[in-house]
């Protein structure tokens, strides 16, 4: 097979071990830290505009949770075989799951806001500034884990 | 008498030079044609196994010492051995009892990878 086939076989796009994983996390990260920018954006200049687009972005951030928490946990049971996890595998596993979690809680206050019509809390800031910490250090742990900073 | 003195000196220091040399490719030489050890060491360094060839006698244990600042694993293709998560520091060691070739690499970065040829 020459490298160009093997690279739109999907077979070895299926079956890429966990690659997946480390492909699909970029998203989430990305989508959420630019609905939070626009929130902040949008609060900051009250542009409805702002408002509307950080909405959308978190909504596909938190979608694209599912696939990450999923992809990773399918890495941790198939090739570490589910065996108990200590030092940065166990505090990526944990940050990850919290950095969902919050995503998830971001567009949650999101969306109820915009149910009832309401503003959003004052406090959500608060939350998503802690949501962007996570998930920046999450990140980071992850690309360590990678290997992105070996030179 | 002083003149004499420093040729002995310098007369001294090359004839050690040469041993030195000499030595040293005898000592290659040696390591080249001796029988593989009945343990070999392979470190895991800046996500690579080092030496990623290592060849040895039926019965050789092999041990492979996480020297890494991150978690690595060592799985052979064939699944003959496989190890935990090695923290730094962390060793794994496996007895080669039969001849063959085994490939191995890090689950956690499938692009490391290594071999083992037992002879």
């Amino acid at each position: 097979m020459t490298s160009l086939s093997k690279v739109f076989d999907p077979q070895t796009a299926l079956l890429a071990k966990h690659a997946q994983h480390v492909v699909l996390v970029h998203f989430p990260i990305a989508l959420f830290l630019t609905g939070v920018a626009f929130d902040w954006a949008g609060r900051w200049t009250r542009r409805k505009a702002l408002a509307e687009t950080a909405y959308y972005n978190l909504l596909v951030a938190a979608a694209s949770t599912l696939p990450v928490l999923v992809t990773g946990l399918l890495a941790w049971q198939f090739q570490l075989e589910g065996q108990r996890l200590k030092g940065i595998l166990l505090l990526h596993l944990v940050l990850g799951c919290t950095s969902s979690l919050l995503i998830c809680a971001v567009w949650w206050l999101h969306f109820r806001a915009r149910r009832r019509g309401a503003a959003v809390s004052g406090y959500l800031w608060v939350v998503e500034a802690a949501g962007v910490a996570v998930v920046g250090l999450t990140g980071h742990l992850g690309g360590f884990l990678a290997g992105v900073n070996v030179g | 008498m002083r003149r004499g003195v420093c040729s002995f000196v310098l007369m001294a220091i090359g004839i050690a030079a040469v041993a030195c040399m000499e030595g040293g490719s005898r000592r290659s030489i040696a390591s080249a044609g001796e029988p593989p050890a009945s343990n070999a060491e392979v470190k895991i360094d800046n996500f690579s196994f080092g030496p990623p060839t290592v060849t040895v006698a039926a019965g050789t244990t092999v041990t492979w010492t996480n020297r890494d600042d991150i978690p690595h694993t060592v799985v052979s293709d064939d699944k003959a051995f496989k190890s935990k998560v090695m923290d730094t520091d962390e060793k794994f060691s496996f007895t080669f009892a039969k001849p063959g070739t085994y490939s191995y690499f890090c689950s956690v970065h499938p692009k490391m990878t290594g071999k083992v040829v037992v002879q």
